[in-house]
């Protein structure tokens, strides 16, 4: 009997230690990548997601009658009214710098952003919400203004497709109205995602600061959704190509730079330090259709927003580009990694880097950030 | 969650605890950016000289010295080697406050995989870099120049943290100190060195003293966290009070007997685990850990076996002796990674014992009365069955995740469990007063 007691308890042992094998840890490694693309020109690849359908629709009804400002206010009051009362809490923040800094370039799930996020969205309120950046973007541009940011959006649903984890895609892009909208007072737009970034600050019914803007993309080559196939940062990045190698020999020479960038010089967290001194060519040497050049890669950012705001800007610009210098480093072909290229002007900023791929290894892609020396943050 | 699940269930379930808190709440904030990765600067501090190692992504430094050392990596330090020392040492000169610079060697080069969640896979060059101090400058306050990579890509960052520092009671079993960054100064399109200065701080300027102190912290911390060790302790302690009656476990054997019984087998454990700690840390024998930890698993599965039925009465201060040395490898090899000189190394081997032995006894002084107590009632084989059983299904559990490297539902189980141990001594303690209370009381009452 005693005897039994002792060989049972083994067995019990025995059999509990049998259990495990079928408890070990069945982990699987959620990152390797089930796709890949090729050079910045080369595979496309279907990747729609339920809210980039929605926001690629194309008709809109709103009973915003009013225009500039005041159509934004209604715009964001009807966004807000498709809410619930929780959801407004969310979207709805105090303006305060802190909760303006709150961008990245960053998967929002890496680097937390403030705000509502599409995924929480349903098609209803992200037609609202349609609406909204219809009004301040611009809109009818192939990869420019508003379809820059869908296709932003697509890119990033493609990275989610392929692996990149749950940090990626279309419904980790945020929106936030910093102060409550109003064409009196102080407020802010915040549209912050992982590669796609654009803050609209106001002040007494009138727009103060259209930056820092962050764009970029991986991938870099086009991606197909639906039946539309986007290529959200490649006009730019043609633009710069073709910037720079217009340049003479000595030109080009002057806009070197001496060090190497790899990525960003003033990406998020970098506020105001602008360089002291200046680097590279100035624009006012070079002949007018180089200038034009210059002007046609600072037109690709700024015209990505509603047409009254970027004239106003691109006019200030434009006076004076004969004060902004470009720089670059690398190769003036903009196509291989560690190419960089910078234009710093009185107000202007605006750096573009195409960098090593993250989620597609050995494929190189683009980070660029637009900022004002002035008017960032609407100046505050 | 892998690499977390692959932390030694040894630590106890508040690390784990923490380790997460720290990933979901620390990581997302320090992070900005979506930074290339940068490069790292760790310093161990010895009293006249600092041992640094580098860790550079190879991205970075092809981008800085042309070699294709990110193209073709494979057996890149036996292709560049020398190349390589030369170029690091070019850019790293620590310069004592007269303006002499110190003497660097360049020493160990490995190529290896890092990995973060922003960058994903990298490969990286990890340098052992000596850095000494003319004879009569101390190797604390220093102005740091160095550049590698910095000075031609201009967007890198070279994190500086102190991993370890002896005398000022910060080893390198947590998380290393960030002394500062190394960047370039955008406004000024400069990079300023970094100025070191580590007789600051709350610290303060350090001594033997602090070491040893932080070292028994540390033996202290080791019990305290190691469940297998505690558990171990115990289980073996569990039937000390017993008296052997034939093949079984018979009664209380009383408290003089129980006294000596668990004073010989404390005493067995110290001097077993005393004698390879010190054999180990000074560097006499060295076992992989993986056999350690597993022994220390199947040592718990003895105790637990022999606390059911008596397999080695009358010889449990042999086999705790025994165990002991098992158990001081394991501890060894937390001291031999220290890497100390002579005289902080002898203090620090004493001190983690001493933290070792004031954690055990705190931990006895806890236990045994209650068991005492206990062991003279008639419930006590059926609680010294349980937990017997209990470190057995425990001890089964960490040798099969010692054995195939991977945790288990019941070792996670164990990992949760472990930090609410005090809340069952608090139970024992309950037990132990209630049945020696209903046993007072029944030998109390009335015989006719």
């Amino acid at each position: 009997m005693k005897r039994k007691n002792w060989t049972s308890f083994l067995l019990i042992l025995l059999g509990f230690s049998a259990l495990f094998g079928s408890c070990t840890s069945t982990d699987v490694d959620a990152t390797s990548t089930t796709g890949s693309t090729t050079g910045s020109t080369g595979t496309t690849s279907n990747s729609s997601s339920s809210i980039t359908t929605t926001l690629s629709a194309t008709a809109t009804t709103t009973t915003c009658g009013s225009t500039g400002v005041a159509q934004i206010v209604c715009l964001a009051e009807a966004f807000k009214a498709t809410l619930s009362s929780t959801q407004v809490s969310t979207v709805q923040l105090t303006y305060s710098k802190a909760n303006a800094q709150k961008w990245s370039n960053l998967p929002a799930g890496m680097s937390s952003r403030v705000g509502i996020n599409l995924g929480a969205l349903s098609d209803t309120q992200l037609l609202a919400f349609r609406n909204l950046m219809v009004a301040v973007l611009a809109l009818n541009g192939m990869n420019e203004g508003y379809d820059e940011m869908l296709g932003n959006l697509v890119a990033d649903d493609y990275l989610n497709s392929i692996g990149g984890g749950s940090t990626y895609g279309a419904g980790n892009y945020y929106l936030s109205f910093l102060g409550t909208p109003s064409t009196s007072s102080l407020w802010a737009i915040l549209f912050t995602g992982h590669h796609y970034t654009q803050p609209i600050t106001f002040n007494a019914g009138a727009v103060t600061g259209v930056t820092p803007a962050f764009r970029g993309t991986e991938p870099q080559a086009a991606v197909t959704a639906g039946s539309r196939t986007y290529q959200a940062f490649e006009q730019e990045r043609v633009a710069f190509a073709a910037l720079l190698t217009g340049l003479s020999t000595t030109e080009q020479s002057t806009a070197k730079l001496s060090g190497s960038y790899n990525d960003l010089v003033l990406g998020p967290g970098q506020d105001g330090k602008f360089p002291a001194t200046k680097s590279g060519l100035q624009v006012g040497t070079l002949s007018s259709d180089k200038q034009a050049l210059v002007l046609a890669a600072i037109r690709l950012y700024v015209n990505d927003l509603d047409a009254s705001t970027s004239a106003a800007v691109l006019t200030k610009y434009t006076s004076e580009l004969a004060n902004t210098y470009v720089a670059y480093s690398g190769t003036t072909a903009m196509a291989s990694q560690g190419d960089y290229v910078r234009i710093d002007g009185p107000s202007v900023w605006i750096e573009f880097s195409y960098q090593g791929g993250v989620i597609i290894k050995n494929t190189p892609h683009s980070h660029s950030v637009w900022r004002d020396h002035t008017a960032d943050y609407g100046g505050n | 969650m892998t690499k977390l699940s692959r932390i030694s269930s040894r630590r106890s379930g508040w690390l784990l605890i923490f380790t997460l808190l720290g990933l979901l709440v620390g990581l997302p904030k320090q992070a900005s950016a979506h930074p290339m990765p940068n490069s790292v600067v760790l310093l161990n501090v010895h009293a006249n000289r600092i041992d640094a190692e580098l860790q550079i992504p190879l991205v970075e430094l092809q981008s800085a010295w042309g070699h294709a050392v990110n193209d073709s990596s494979a057996g890149l330090v036996a292709r560049l080697g020398p190349q390589l020392r030369a170029y690091l040492k070019t850019h790293i000169r620590p310069q004592s406050p007269d303006g002499r610079f110190w003497n660097v060697t360049v020493g160990e080069l490995t190529v290896h995989e890092s990995q973060n969640p922003i960058n994903g896979v990298y490969r990286e060059l990890t340098a052992q870099v000596q850095m000494l101090p003319p004879a009569d400058e101390d190797a604390r306050t220093f102005t740091f120049h160095y550049d590698v990579v910095l000075h031609q890509v201009m967007t890198h960052k070279i994190l500086v943290s102190v991993r370890q520092d002896w005398e000022r009671g910060q080893l390198a079993e947590t998380e290393p100190v960030q002394v500062g960054e190394i960047s370039l100064d955008i406004v000024n399109n400069r990079i300023l060195p970094l100025s070191v200065n580590l007789t600051s701080g709350h610290a303060g300027p350090g001594s033997y003293w602090t070491g040893f102190t932080a070292m028994i912290k540390l033996g202290m911390q080791h019990i305290a966290e190691g469940t297998d060790h505690l558990l171990f302790l115990l289980v073996l302690l569990l039937p000390a009070t017993l008296l052997v009656a034939g093949q079984r476990w018979g009664r209380f054997g009383g408290i003089q007997y129980s006294l000596k019984r668990l004073l010989a087998i404390i005493t067995a454990f110290t001097a077993g685990h005393s004698i390879t700690l010190l054999a180990g840390s000074l560097g006499w024998v060295r076992l992989p850990s993986q056999p350690v930890e597993m022994l220390i698993a199947v040592s718990i599965l003895v105790s637990a076996v022999h606390a059911v039925r008596p397999i080695f009465p009358g010889r449990e201060a042999w086999i705790a002796a025994g165990f002991g040395l098992i158990h001081g490898l394991a501890f060894s090899s937390t001291l031999a990674n220290l890497q100390l000189d002579a005289g902080p190394m002898a203090l620090s081997i004493l001190g983690f014992n001493v933290g070792i032995e004031l954690m055990q006894l705190f931990i006895i002084v806890l236990t045994i009365p209650w068991l005492m107590l206990l062991s003279r009632t008639q419930v006590y084989s059926v609680f010294r069955l349980t937990a017997a059983f209990l470190a057995a299904v425990a001890a089964s559990a960490w040798v099969i995740e010692r054995i195939t490297g991977q945790p288990n539902r019941l070792t996670q189980g164990i990992e949760f469990v472990s930090p609410y141990a005090p809340y069952g001594l608090g139970v024992l303690a309950v037990m132990a007063l209630l049945f020696t209370w209903r046993l007072t009381r029944a030998s109390q009452l009335p015989v006719h």
